[in-house]
């Protein structure tokens, strides 16, 4: 999200409804408070930065947002949203499940190499932010346990496995993604692609078939 | 002053004298346990000087004997809490003397009921330290890669170990904290003991496979539930 690139909204009359400034606007304080913490990290940033970079008035501002918490809020869940459709798009025509859950996981892993800002906003500012940012990331995080689970499917009828295996196997490919991406590597993340789907169908096929599946990920 | 006899044995009323490295132990003991709390409570970033000497009952002038600023106490807090946690799980580890899963068991064990008995500490280093700086997040990782050594002998029981991810015992301990953490945000530390077995396999499935892993597990769980 390069506001660089939009220039400041052209003042006077300019054919815009107001619905289209004020969307616009909204859209330029994320991307402006994303571009902030990029330089500086979400603690020392301040509101003059925000507004700096989104070049609009510290009014604007206030009449999108109550708080630097809320924005970033904003801005995360604007990650998480594209990140959805991206997936989406990823499993779309992908039948059979280890393959999906495979698909899934490069999709993630190459948005967030390709974007290393918005994955160290995601990943590791977040953690900065406050608790509802922190119970969101948990939440948004979440969203693809179903997308685990589907394997449970693939395990012989009648064997048991914990409830809180998607949780845990969730919580170590998070934990490996925000590693990268707290030493700087986040543009290496695709790298991550077999250990990450190891990781993650193990449970469901085993050791030696998900190390198989891996390899030929990678 | 010589004592007149017969009064030597007896104390002078009022409260019992505190020596001067007993009182300063105490004061850095409410000073952590605040930081710990407010932490907590409101993320590190929201948590001021001002709120931690109000909660921990001491004056400025006490807080900067014991620590430069904010930041240095919280980075104290993540050193003690550390060292005591994982001490105890190291701990626990080496006394087990049972093959390797009954060791990695014992140390989960002292590590979930150390988390639960201290939510407020426990939330400060697995979840705040992340994103409260450089130094924080330092320790934190460092924290984490304490426990990676202690997984990584089972490596042995693996017939493919030298197809195993290398960082395996790191991203497996992640995923450990990982649970931790989401049950301490969500004010479910008194869950943890029930996530104890589940937890458990988790660790163990990748050296041991599915049915030795999900029977060391029961064992646990039976052991809690007895």
């Amino acid at each position: 999200m390069p506001t660089e690139e939009l220039g400041p909204l052209p003042a006077g009359r300019h054919g815009y409804s107001r619905e289209q400034v004020a969307h616009h606007q909204r859209e330029r304080l994320i991307a402006g408070l994303a571009a902030a913490v990029a330089d500086k990290g979400y603690a020392a940033v301040t509101l003059s930065d925000i507004v700096r970079h989104a070049k609009v008035s510290r009014r604007v501002f206030y009449a999108n947002f109550e708080s630097k918490e809320q924005c970033f809020l904003a801005a995360f869940e604007v990650v998480v949203e594209h990140l959805r459709e991206l997936v989406g798009v990823a499993v779309e025509g992908i039948d059979e499940w280890p393959r999906q859950a495979i698909a899934a996981t490069r999709a993630v892993l190459a948005f967030l190499a390709a974007e290393p800002d918005l994955a160290r906003l995601c990943l590791v500012e977040s953690r900065a932010a406050g608790p509802a940012v922190t119970a969101r990331l948990n939440e948004a995080v979440g969203e693809l346990a179903p997308l685990l689970a589907r394997g449970r499917a693939k395990r012989p009828e009648g064997a048991r496995l914990p409830t809180s295996t998607e949780d845990s196997t969730i919580g170590a490919l998070v934990s490996l993604a925000h590693r990268k991406v707290a030493a700087g590597e986040a543009n290496r993340l695709e790298s991550l692609l077999p250990d990450c789907a190891e990781l993650a169908l193990l449970p469901y096929l085993g050791p030696a078939e998900a190390a198989r599946l891996a390899r030929a990920a990678a | 002053m010589r004592a007149l006899p017969g009064k030597a044995s007896r104390q002078p009323p009022g409260p019992e004298p505190v020596s001067r490295d007993a009182a300063d132990a105490d004061q850095r003991r409410r000073i952590l346990t605040a930081t710990a709390e407010l932490i907590a409570e409101q993320g590190y970033q929201e948590t001021t000087m001002e709120e931690i000497v109000r909660r921990a009952k001491v004056g400025y002038a006490t807080f900067y004997k014991h620590y430069a600023d904010r930041e240095a106490a919280f980075l104290a807090l993540l050193d003690a809490a550390t060292d005591r946690t994982v001490g105890r799980v190291e701990d626990a580890y080496k006394r087990e003397e049972g093959p390797w899963a009954d060791r990695v068991g014992a140390a989960l064990g002292v590590l979930f009921e150390d988390v639960a008995a201290h939510p407020a500490v426990a939330r400060a280093v697995l979840v705040e330290a992340v994103a409260a700086g450089p130094e924080a997040a330092a320790k934190h990782e460092a924290a984490l890669k304490r426990l990676a050594p202690l997984l990584r002998p089972g490596r042995e029981l693996n017939p493919r170990q030298a197809e195993l991810p290398e960082s395996l015992e790191e991203t497996l301990a992640g995923g450990i904290v990982w649970v931790l953490g989401q049950r301490l945000i969500a004010g479910e530390a008194d869950k943890l003991r029930g996530l104890l077995p589940e937890t458990l396999e988790f660790v163990l499935r990748p050296y041991m496979g599915e049915d030795e892993a999900a029977r060391e597990a029961g064992e646990v769980a039976d052991a809690i539930s007895a």
